[in-house]
């Protein structure tokens, strides 16, 4: 689970990009935080990835405060999220196989098992036949699920990602969403970053929408909430 | 986060090994410069190191050569020349102080030049008695000669100070200055390849910063910079080792003939030298990789990147 409570975060800059933000998201939850561009979205993920650290406010993801978390557990706490890039991070110098063996080998896991699971991971984002290939010679779509797959490969608990359609077309997208929702059915929380509102609105999952730094709506939360935000938008 | 694994296992270890070599021959160019810099700084404090033991060697022969001669008055008799023994062997800094009667003198001169001397014997005989006494500290010479000289009864003192001092002196500043050497050119030797590693790891921030997303540990991250480190050390130290096996004889041979001695023989240090500069190198490439990947592991994501 994770827990926002009363999050702010002021850059060095001076720039409020969160304020005072509450967000409780469960496990196995599908998750949509959308906003316009410097709404806050990516400080958000960077919060819960522990790569940018609040001002004020406290969080708390499986029961893990981060405030109260050790330079040296961070690592641990990296391996409980697999974390997708818009764009993309891969190596160009590994094979497919490679990029995504390489999550695993930097966790120091066992060669027998880095083989099974890769192969198993490759085959379930639909990449077994480009499994050699090097990331340039992929489109982006498929980069996109290379991505993924690296993501998924250490078997994480949440997967984050951060615009993962930004760098696709439409048709695409529509694939790497489905995909994420199916892996979303077997467990894995997944918190997706966009900026595309009609995409999401198709897919009928929780929306967090994200304006200022301020949470705008919440649709787990009851509908008054959503209605005053239609006024605001119509009215206000 | 409690009942994680921290242990590396071996394929973890051999994979560490791997990439930090990898790293070296990506960044061969500067490898290279950096194995070459700290080659000549191991070569140079091994060459003054060794200077350095051979002036002392000398000085030392030197030492243990130096019987100085105490010659007494021509009025002092057999029996009072021991009572002065006595007194000189209370002199501080004496090793040793063995008389040597005018007899034993002339006799050691017929031995050795034949028998002119033969009528020399007796009470015709020129030489005064004398003793022969080794000094202990060759930098206290002049304050020892100058107490034997207080001496009532003795005569004059054979005088060889000034070849002690000067190899004295010649021995400090060849230990000051090697001292010194051996600092500057470890600094040099420590930016040098941390700059060098600092580059490889500027060249794989982008790998770093998916290391770090995926969860490696800082030490994880660090190692392959660190053996990379400690390998271009390795190197350096064993070239450097038969470097300076090749040019000892040579330089040793030349010296020789400006001033002749007997230099110590490399073969008898070469076992401290390989050991020696292995380690050094070592230790200063692990140093480099430890302090140059220490600015990135507090970055994070975006910042590794430069973004
Ligand atoms: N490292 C930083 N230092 C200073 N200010 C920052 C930093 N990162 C983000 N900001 C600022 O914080 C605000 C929120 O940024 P953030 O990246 O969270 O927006 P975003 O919603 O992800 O936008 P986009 O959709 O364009 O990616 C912006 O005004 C941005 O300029
Ligand atoms: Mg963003």
């Amino acid at each position: 689970m994770i827990e926002f409570n009363n999050v702010s975060k002021i850059y060095q800059s001076g720039t409020h990009a969160l304020k005072n933000i509450n967000i409780k998201i469960d496990d196995g939850e599908f998750v949509f935080i959308v906003g316009s561009s410097g709404a806050g979205k990516s400080t958000f993920l960077k919060l819960i990835m522990h790569e940018e650290t609040p001002t004020s406010g406290d969080i708390i993801i499986n029961d893990i405060s981060l405030a109260d978390l050790k330079r040296k557990d961070v690592p641990y706490l990296r391996r409980m999220m697999g974390i997708v890039f818009q764009d993309f991070r891969l190596i160009d110098k590994m094979t497919v196989y490679e990029n995504v063996a390489f999550a695993m080998r930097c966790i120091g896991a066992h060669p027998a098992m880095i083989k099974k699971r890769v192969q198993y991971i490759l085959k379930l984002v639909g990449l077994s036949d480009k499994m050699k290939s090097r990331p340039s010679e992929l489109s982006g779509g498929e980069q996109q699920r290379v991505s993924l797959a690296r993501a998924l490969v250490n078997n994480p608990s949440i997967i984050i990602a951060d615009e993962p359609t930004g760098n696709i077309d439409p048709e695409m997208s529509y694939e790497i969403l489905d995909l994420l929702s199916e892996i979303n059915k077997h467990g894995t929380t997944v918190i997706i970053v966009t900026h595309e509102q009609e995409l999401v609105t198709v897919f009928g999952k929780r929306i967090v929408e994200i304006k200022d730094g301020c949470v705008l709506s919440d649709t787990s939360l009851n509908r008054a909430v959503e209605l005053d935000d239609v006024d605001d938008f119509f009215f206000g | 986060m409690k009942g994680v694994k921290k242990r590396f296992r071996l394929s973890t270890v051999l994979y560490l090994l791997k990439e930090g070599t990898k790293n070296i021959w990506n960044n061969r160019s500067m490898s290279l410069a950096s194995i070459g810099v700290l080659v000549s700084c191991l070569l140079l404090t091994g060459a003054a190191t060794l200077i350095s033991l051979n002036v002392k060697d000398v000085v030392k022969s030197i030492g243990d050569k130096n019987i100085v001669y105490v010659y007494l008055n021509d009025d002092v008799s057999k029996l009072e020349a021991i009572a002065l023994g006595q007194e000189i062997k209370k002199v501080p800094n004496i090793s040793e102080c063995v008389f040597f009667s005018k007899d034993d003198a002339i006799k050691q001169y017929q031995e050795s030049l034949g028998e002119i001397f033969n009528e020399m014997t007796g009470k015709s005989n020129p030489l005064p008695n004398a003793y022969h006494i080794s000094i202990t500290d060759l930098s206290k010479y002049k304050e020892t000669v100058s107490k034997l000289q207080a001496i009532n009864g003795v005569n004059k003192i054979s005088n060889r100070s000034d070849v002690a001092e000067k190899l004295t002196k010649l021995d400090r500043l060849v230990t000051s200055a090697g001292v010194w050497i051996i600092i500057i050119l470890g600094l040099i030797s420590l930016f040098i390849i941390s700059n060098t590693i600092r580059m490889t790891m500027y060249a794989r921030r982008f790998e770093i910063s998916i290391m770090k997303s995926v969860g490696a540990t800082d030490l994880f991250v660090r190692i392959p910079f660190v053996i990379e480190g400690m390998v271009m050390g390795l190197i350096s130290g064993v070239i450097s080792s038969l470097a300076l096996m090749f040019l000892y004889d040579g330089i040793m041979a030349a010296v020789n003939n400006i001033v002749s001695f007997k230099w110590i023989s490399f073969s008898s240090v070469y076992g401290a030298v390989l050991v020696i500069f292995i380690i050094a190198g070592i230790l200063i490439g692990a140093a480099g990789g430890f302090i140059s990947i220490g600015k990135y592991l507090k970055k994070e994501g975006g910042e590794i990147l430069g973004w």
